[in-house]
C-alpha cells in the first residue's frame, strides 16, 4: 500500500516545489541579518574622501604616482554613502589614468612585495571591476549616478553611440581599466579575482 | 621524489575517497553509490557496490581499526556499513536533518562520527546499545549556513567545522558515557556538549572549504574560497588567539588541506595540483607545488614526425595538443587525505577529484 493516502491535484502537480520554505523557517538565512556575521567596518564620510583625494592629487602633482596609488588603495571606502564611494572610485581612476603603461608592472610588483601589498592589489582589483561596472569611466570629475548606466536596448544602439564623445572617452577609460586588470592578474594571480568576488567588503 | 601513483578509475567526479588501514580497499563516493575497490597488483579493481542511498553520496569514510564505513548523501541519510562475513551490512542512522548531508568523518576513537549538513547543523552520531541503533545529537548553534566540512581533534571530543557563513569553528561534541573526559587544553577546560571554543574568520571572509587540526591538536588550519589558508594558534580558553596567520595566494581556491607535522600544510583545489605551505606561529608561506613539472611521458615524449604534424594540422587545425592540463589531475581536486604516516608526519598522501582519478603522492 502506498504511503500517500490521497492524491489531490495539488500533490500531483509540482507547484509546491516553488514554495520558498526558507521564508517560513524562523532561523533561516532569509530571516537573519547576514551582515551581523562580520565585524562592523568604520564609516567613511564624503568629506574624508575629498580630503584624501586632495592629498592624492598633491602626490600626483609632485610626481609620486606610486605613493598616490598606495594612498588611495590603503583607505578603501567599504562603508559609506554612495557619493563617498563614487568619489573615491573617481580618485582611483584618476591615479590609474595618470600612470604610464610601462610603469604599471614594476609599480605593482613593488607594491605586492611590501607588507600588506597583496591586500592593496585586491582593493585595486575591486575598484577596477567597479570602474568597469559603472561603464561611464572617469574622465569627468562629476560623480556618476546609476541612472547613467541605462541598458542599451539593442546591439545597434552601440553603433549610434559611437558618435558621442562621451562614449569615446568612456571607451578610453575602459581600455585603461582593462590594461590595469591584465597587469594586476599578472602580479597578484587569479586569486586576486577570486577574492574580489568572494569578499564581503564591497567598495 | 618518486613519481605519483595514478589510478584513473572512471570518467566521473569523485566526491570523496577513503583507504582502509591496510590500503588494500579504497572506498569511492560515485553518484548515488559507494564503490569499493580492491588492490590487484598495481591497480584497483571494482569489488563491490554499496547501494542504499538514492541521491548523490557526498562523503565516505572508513574507520581505520573497526573497518566500518560511514557514508552520507544528499538524500539526508547516513549509513554505517558493518563488515560481516557475508559482506557489508548497512544500518541507517537517524540524522534528523531536513537538508542534504554534506560531509562525514569518524572520530579517532571510532565510537562516533560527525555529519555536516545544509540544515545549518552537525549531527554527532553514536551507537546506543540499549536500542541497538545509531542516534544523533545536533550541534546547531551558532551555524548560520551550510556546514561544508568537519575535522576531529585527536581527543575525539573537539570538532572543527567550516561553513558557508565564512566561519571556521571549534566546538565540543562531548557525549556522556561515550567519551572519556578530555584533558584541559588550549581550546578549553570544561567542555560540555556544544561549547563553542572558537570562531574564526579571515579578512575577506570566503566560505570555508576545509578545516584541519594540527597533529598535536593545538592549531587549526582552514582553507576558504578567497584562495587563502588561515592558521589559528589559540592561547587558552576565553583568550584571544596567540596568532592568526592568513596567507592570500595568487592561486585558485583550495578545496582540501592536511597537516604534515606542525610546520607544514598540504592543500589542493581548483588548480588541480597540490601545494605545500610552510611556517609556524610567526608566519606561513607558500613553498611551491608538489607536482614535478616537465615530467616526461605527458604528450611531450611523443615523436614529432612530419607526418604526425601535418595529420594534427589536418585533423585539429593545430600542431600541439593543448587539451590536457600539465598537472596529473585533469580537474579540480576535492579531497586530500593522509595515506601513509610515520609519527606526526605524512610520508604519502592521496588526492581525488572531479576527473575520476585517485593519485597517491610522496611528500
Amino acid at each position: 500500500m502506498s504511503i500517500i493516502q490521497q492524491h489531490t491535484s495539488a500533490s500531483l502537480s509540482d507547484a509546491w516545489r516553488t514554495i520558498n520554505i526558507d521564508a517560513l523557517l524562523e532561523d533561516s538565512t532569509q530571516n537573519f541579518d547576514v551582515s551581523t556575521l562580520h565585524p562592523p567596518l568604520p564609516e567613511t564620510s564624503e568629506s574624508e574622501v575629498r580630503q584624501l583625494a586632495g592629498q592624492v592629487r598633491q602626490l600626483l602633482r609632485g610626481g609620486d604616482a606610486e605613493g598616490a596609488l598606495r594612498g588611495c588603495l590603503e583607505f578603501p571606502v567599504y562603508n559609506g554613502e554612495h557619493l563617498a564611494k563614487e568619489a573615491h572610485l573617481q580618485t582611483v581612476i584618476e591615479v590609474l589614468q595618470s600612470i604610464k603603461a610601462s610603469e604599471m608592472t614594476p609599480m605593482l610588483q613593488r607594491i605586492y612585495g611590501t607588507q600588506g601589498g597583496s591586500e592593496c592589489l585586491d582593493v585595486l582589483m575591486k575598484y577596477l571591476y567597479k570602474g568597469m561596472a559603472s561603464a561611464s569611466g572617469g574622465s569627468g570629475s562629476a560623480p556618476r549616478t546609476p541612472s547613467r548606466m541605462t541598458p542599451q536596448q539593442t546591439g545597434f544602439s552601440q553603433m549610434g553611440g559611437r558618435a558621442h564623445t562621451a562614449t569615446e572617452s568612456a571607451g578610453a577609460a575602459m581600455s585603461v581599466l582593462l590594461s590595469w586588470h591584465e597587469k594586476v592578474v599578472e602580479v597578484a594571480g587569479q586569486g586576486c579575482i577570486v577574492r574580489t568576488m568572494t569578499d564581503w567588503r564591497k567598495v | 621524489m618518486a613519481a605519483p601513483e595514478v589510478h584513473h578509475l572512471f570518467h566521473h567526479p569523485i566526491a570523496d575517497h577513503s583507504f582502509s588501514q591496510d590500503r588494500k580497499t579504497l572506498a569511492i563516493a560515485r553518484e548515488n553509490n559507494v564503490e569499493l575497490y580492491g588492490r590487484v597488483g598495481n591497480a584497483f579493481k571494482l569489488k563491490q557496490e554499496l547501494k542504499s542511498h538514492d541521491k548523490l553520496v557526498t562523503s565516505v569514510d572508513i574507520a581505520p581499526n573497526s573497518g566500518r564505513i560511514v557514508s552520507c548523501s544528499q538524500d539526508r541519510n547516513a549509513f554505517v556499513w558493518e563488515p560481516t562475513p557475508e559482506g557489508y551490512q548497512p544500518t541507517l542512522v537517524l540524522l534528523r536533518i531536513n537538508r542534504a548531508a554534506t560531509f562525514v568523518r569518524w572520530a579517532p576513537s571510532e565510537n562516533k562520527f560527525a555529519v555536516g549538513s545544509g540544515d545549518r547543523a552537525i549531527a554527532v552520531c553514536y551507537f546506543e546499545d540499549e536500542n541497538n541503533w545509531w542516534v544523533s545529537k545536533h550541534l546547531k548553534k551558532p551555524f548560520r549556513s551550510t556546514v561544508t566540512t568537519v575535522s576531529w581533534h585527536p581527543n575525539s571530543v573537539l570538532l572543527a567545522a567550516g561553513s558557508t557563513d565564512a566561519h571556521a569553528r571549534v566546538l565540543s561534541s562531548f557525549i556522556k558515557n561515550v567519551d572519556a573526559r578530555p584533558e584541559p587544553g588550549v581550546w578549553g577546560e570544561r567542555l560540555p556538549f556544544n561549547t563553542v571554543c572558537g570562531e574564526y574568520l579571515n579578512n575577506s571572509a570566503g566560505w570555508v572549504h576545509s578545516v584541519a587540526f594540527s597533529p598535536s591538536g593545538d592549531a587549526l588550519a582552514f582553507a576558504a574560497h578567497d584562495s587563502s589558508i588561515t592558521v589559528v594558534y589559540p592561547n587558552g580558553p576565553d583568550q584571544p588567539p596567540k596568532a592568526i596567520v592568513s596567507v592570500n595566494t595568487q592561486l585558485l581556491p583550495f578545496m582540501s588541506l592536511i597537516w604534515n607535522g606542525e610546520a607544514e600544510i598540504i592543500a589542493a583545489g581548483y588548480d588541480c595540483e597540490a601545494f605545500r605551505f610552510k611556517g609556524g606561529p610567526q608566519g606561513w608561506q607558500l613553498a611551491g607545488t608538489l607536482e614535478s613539472k616537465g615530467r616526461p611521458g605527458l604528450g611531450d615524449a611523443r615523436e614529432e614526425s612530419a607526418l604526425n604534424m601535418f595529420r594534427q594540422m589536418d585533423l585539429k587545425g593545430k600542431v600541439k595538443d593543448d587539451t590536457q592540463l600539465k598537472t596529473v589531475h585533469q580537474n579540480t581536486i576535492n579531497t586530500v587525505r593522509a595515506y601513509e604516516t610515520s609519527g606526526d608526519s605524512v610520508t604519502k598522501f592521496s588526492t581525488s577529484g572531479v576527473d575520476g582519478r585517485v593519485v597517491i603522492w610522496h611528500t
